[in-house]
């Protein structure tokens, strides 16, 4: 048996629900592992009272990576985490979709035989709630067992992860009940607009109207978001006010992360709208036609679609954007540190100026922007293939009227890339704009006065003071540049991913459309 | 030969009967059609008799007129087996007078008249829709009641459904003619 | 004694009329056929008597009670326990087994399983499907489907059993033994029945049949003849 075929027949009838409760149950413990990794650093002990200055009293020695070990950096990581569960929930309500029409019969037998609209409403919910209760239980075992497993000091005794601690038994015991609380809920809230009649399953009409680009407002107060931080942190630096210590800023950054993300989301369903017309217009082709129409009646099918994946890209380029500054802060360093050495009459030793950390912390971001997306084109596949199982029957029709299945490919290909394009290039510009808001786009090093020694460094050592003299230092200050080549890369890498997504999904065609499916029921 | 005469031949299959007996048989099996006549009874027995396919089987006189037992010859036999295979033209009921009457009804009044005629003769093929369902659903009917219900059921609903098509027809006609 | 009554019902899906002002009575224990030919609106006039559409004008009233005020839920409710719901075909829940499928309106009523599973039994008993309790949908023939379909509208010992097309999907043996257990349990429970159908044979299990068309009543039952210059 071919592997389509096994597919087919994997997703044939009830066992897409079989599906479906896995794919949540998987989505559910991918969640719960996360959220695990971050209530566990978190729980790493931070001993009461700073002892100098930088708090290095405080530093827990026993880990390798220096994102474990300062307590100042801790809820970073954990926020990091718990960001990644955004995409893994997303590809949770992606996989709610998958055999969808059979869940509907089911409730709408169930209005039929004298449920309430509120009882089909629990029926839908249960199902994610205990398909999730699944996942977070089977996430949990995960943890203990890595825990375990994963527990292995180097010769200094120290420990790459924190599996030495545990988070409280109450914190674990929320993670595991509350994220199928969540999802249930969620499935609820998602039910709202979904009229279960004892008819069929009818979704509220949405309006007619077709989008508006309203969502720009929303894209234009998260970017204004995050230079209103960056206006905070000057005043701060300049007054001393105390405001910037305040909860302001971190409103600001996550508030206006999620607003500029949502708006680039819900402004996809404008940008489909638009290009479906300019499609229709210019069009002259039967797969471009039959895509810009699909576009034209559905263009929340690509917010929809492309939501995990647009802001896992807004993310990315954001990084890309900090890991920049970061990058020209180091150089700036590296340029006072030469400044420095040569006026000690030294070889350049590179000093602060090779201090790494930051862009090895950008490393860890960047992994989790790639896992991330990889989790969101995951989910694209499911849609896709959902979008093409749940299409069969016209598939099949068009195949019996004689279209060549390579239209109804190509079709979905242009349905897929044609508001794809604008909408990555929109998401890498809003990220790459807050990015460079959120830290500045220039770097400023140096200035003041330093003083130096530049006799023998033993003379240096013996009396520093005699030796020493006073030295202005030059103001260096660099423009961050908008890192082109690597924002190509990353929206080049996202194209790569959505492709092979959708030739994976397109497999599903292949069974899809053979006339037998217009016998079925 | 008609179909009576091959129904009479078909209760003799069973064994020696006489005339009497071969008439009740016959209203048994055949509950909902007209019953048959003593005289037509006699009168066919007479002519099997006459073409050799039933003879007399003596008499007897157990407390009534003098009564003769007829059995089925071999060649009655023969004669009833050839008949079962030979295939019925299958003949539209042209002649039938229902036809004949919304024809004429059309005919003659006009389709507004005709209606009138129409109408009630609906009413009274589903009154007796309804009296054949009833004695299907009535569970003292023996299996000839509900087969002969079924017969009439099938043919009184194939009139019903004509005379709607026809009327369908009639006004699209109609529309057309006058729009 | 009239149980279900509706007044000049209206009902349009969009700009399309299905019901254009009907009027009807069903009494306690009586069989009411609906019949007309395909998209007359004999299927929307059900669901507006069962409740599981609202009219767009006109009134519903189930024992002097007007339906159109009730709460969705309440009307849900009022399908449980007072009316009984039979459609063509594809109202069981696939992934239940045919008892499950019977019990399901009283398990939704929240009664135990075990009861909720006798009683179901016993319904799959009296319709003689009792050999399939435990199949599942996929796995009867369409008369039995029909037949557990009928128990599970029946479980309830509703006062109203709606059936629209109930023979539809069924030849002719399966449809006549579906409806003369239909019309013996509605003679022995007093239950009123409302069977929609568009053939006149099946209309004949009724004790009364109106007849729609292009959705208002048609007192003749011949059809809407329009005759030169005005309405019928």
């Amino acid at each position: 048996m071919k592997p389509t075929a096994l597919l087919r027949l994997a997703l044939a009838g009830t066992r897409t629900d079989t599906l479906r409760v896995v794919l949540t149950a998987v989505s559910a413990a991918l969640a719960a592992l996360a959220v695990l990794a971050a209530l566990t650093v978190l729980a790493i002990p931070v001993p009461a009272g700073f002892g100098p200055r930088d708090g290095s009293d405080a530093w827990a020695d026993q880990y390798t990576s220096a994102l474990l070990k300062e307590p100042g950096l801790r809820p970073g990581v954990a926020a990091g985490l718990l960001l990644l569960t955004i995409p893994v929930l997303a590809l949770a309500g992606q996989c709610a979709r998958l055999g969808a029409p059979s869940r509907d019969r089911r409730l709408a037998a169930i209005r039929l035989a004298g449920g309430t609209p509120r009882q089909a409403m629990t029926v839908a919910a249960a199902e994610t709630g205990v398909a999730s209760l699944l996942g977070t239980c089977a996430g949990l075992v995960v943890c203990l067992v890595g825990r375990e497993v994963m527990h292995r000091p180097d010769a200094e005794g120290r420990i790459p992860l924190p599996t030495d601690v545990l988070p409280s038994v109450p914190a674990l015991a929320a993670a595991v009940l509350g994220l199928p609380l969540l999802a249930a809920l969620a499935a609820a809230v998602m039910l709202r607009r979904v009229i279960v009649t004892p008819l069929g399953v009818t979704r509220q009409a949405r309006s007619k109207r077709s989008p508006r680009p309203w969502p720009a407002v929303l894209i234009v107060l998260g970017v204004g978001a995050s230079l209103a931080l960056e206006a905070i942190r000057k005043n701060y630096e300049d007054s001393g006010d105390p405001a910037f210590v305040s909860p302001l800023p971190l409103l600001l950054l996550f508030g206006g992360g999620l607003m500029a993300a949502l708006g680039v989301v819900l402004g996809t369903g404008w940008i489909s709208h638009a290009t479906g017309r300019v499609l229709h217009r210019f069009a002259r082709r039967p797969a471009p036609l039959l895509a810009a129409r699909r576009l034209l009646a559905d263009p929340w099918h690509g917010s929809r679609t492309l939501a995990a994946l647009l802001v896992a890209v807004v993310f990315g380029a954001g990084a890309l954007a900090v890991r920049a500054f970061f990058a020209t802060m180091l150089e700036a360093r590296q340029e006072v540190q030469r400044f420095y050495d040569e006026a000690a009459g030294q070889e350049t030793t590179g000093g602060y100026g090779s201090d790494t950390f930051y862009l090895d912390a950008m490393d860890v971001v960047d992994t989790a922007v790639v896992v991330g997306l990889v989790i969101a084109a995951a989910g694209l596949l499911v849609t896709v293939a959902e979008a093409v199982v749940a299409r069969r029957r016209s598939h099949a029709a068009l195949a019996a009227a004689g279209v060549p299945r390579s239209v109804m490919g190509r079709a979905l290909v242009w349905q897929t890339f044609a508001p794809l394009v604008p909408a990555v290039a929109l998401a890498m510009t809003v990220g790459t704009l807050m990015g460079r808001g959120y830290f500045g786009a220039e770097v400023r090093e140096g200035g003041g006065q330093a003083q130096t020694c530049d006799a023998a460094p033993a003379l240096c050592e013996e009396n520093f003071e005699k030796y020493s003299h006073l030295i202005e230092v030059p103001d260096v200050v660099r423009a961050v540049p908008v890192p082109l080549d690597d924002l190509a890369l990353h929206g080049l890498g996202v194209l790569v991913l959505v492709a092979a997504a959708t030739g994976l999904g397109l497999l599903f065609l292949r069974p899809g459309t053979s006339v037998e499916e217009l016998r079925t029921g | 030969m008609s179909t009576a005469a091959h129904v009479l031949l078909a209760l003799l299959a069973a064994g020696p009967q006489h005339g009497y007996d071969l008439k009740k048989a016959h209203d048994q099996r055949f509950p909902k059609t007209r019953p048959i006549a003593f005289g037509q009874v006699y009168g066919t027995l007479g002519r099997l008799e006459r073409d050799g396919l039933v003879e007399k089987r003596g008499q007897s006189r157990e407390g009534g007129p003098d009564r003769t037992e007829f059995a089925l010859t071999d060649a009655g036999r023969e004669k009833l087996r050839a008949w079962l295979e030979e295939i019925e033209t299958p003949a539209p009921y042209v002649t039938s007078t229902l036809l004949a009457k919304v024809v004429v009804a059309l005919l003659v009044n006009g389709v507004e008249q005709a209606r009138g005629y129409l109408a009630e003769q609906r009413r009274a093929h589903t009154a007796r829709l309804r009296e054949l369902t009833a004695v299907k659903t009535d569970p003292e009917s023996s299996l000839g009641d509900v087969i002969a219900a079924d017969f009439a059921i099938a043919h009184l609903d194939a009139d019903l459904r004509w005379l709607h098509t026809t009327l369908d027809r009639v006004a699209d006609l109609h529309r057309e003619v006058h729009p | 004694m009239t149980l279900l009554q509706a007044r000049g019902i209206v009902k349009s899906y969009g700009p399309t009329p299905a019901l254009r002002g009907v009027t009807v009575e069903l009494a306690e224990g009586e069989i009411l056929a609906v019949t007309g030919p395909s998209g007359c609106g004999k299927s929307t006039l059900l669901h507006c008597l069962s409740g599981i559409l609202r009219p767009d004008a006109g009134e519903v009233l189930y024992g002097g009670q007007r339906l159109g005020t009730r709460s969705e839920a309440d009307r849900s409710r009022l399908r449980r326990t007072d009316f009984g719901v039979l459609f063509q075909f594809g109202q069981l829940v696939a992934e239940l087994t045919a008892a499950e499928n019977v019990a399901l309106p009283l398990l939704l009523a929240g009664k135990g399983r075990r009861e909720a599973r006798t009683a179901a039994l016993n319904w799959l008993e009296r319709l003689e499907v009792a050999d399939v309790a435990d199949s599942r949908p996929g796995e009867m023939s369409g008369g039995q489907q029909q037949r557990c379909a009928a128990a599970r509208a029946l479980v309830t010992e509703p006062k109203v059993l709606f059936a629209d097309e109930p023979t539809g999907a069924l030849d002719a043996l399966a449809g006549e033994r579906l409806l003369g257990h239909l019309t013996r349990v509605a003679q022995e429970q007093r239950t009123s029945v409302v069977l929609v159908t568009h053939e006149a044979s099946v209309a004949a299990y009724a004790d009364r049949e109106i007849t729609l068309r292009d959705g208002a009543s048609d007192p003749t039952g011949l059809g809407a003849y329009v005759p030169a210059g005005g309405r019928p």
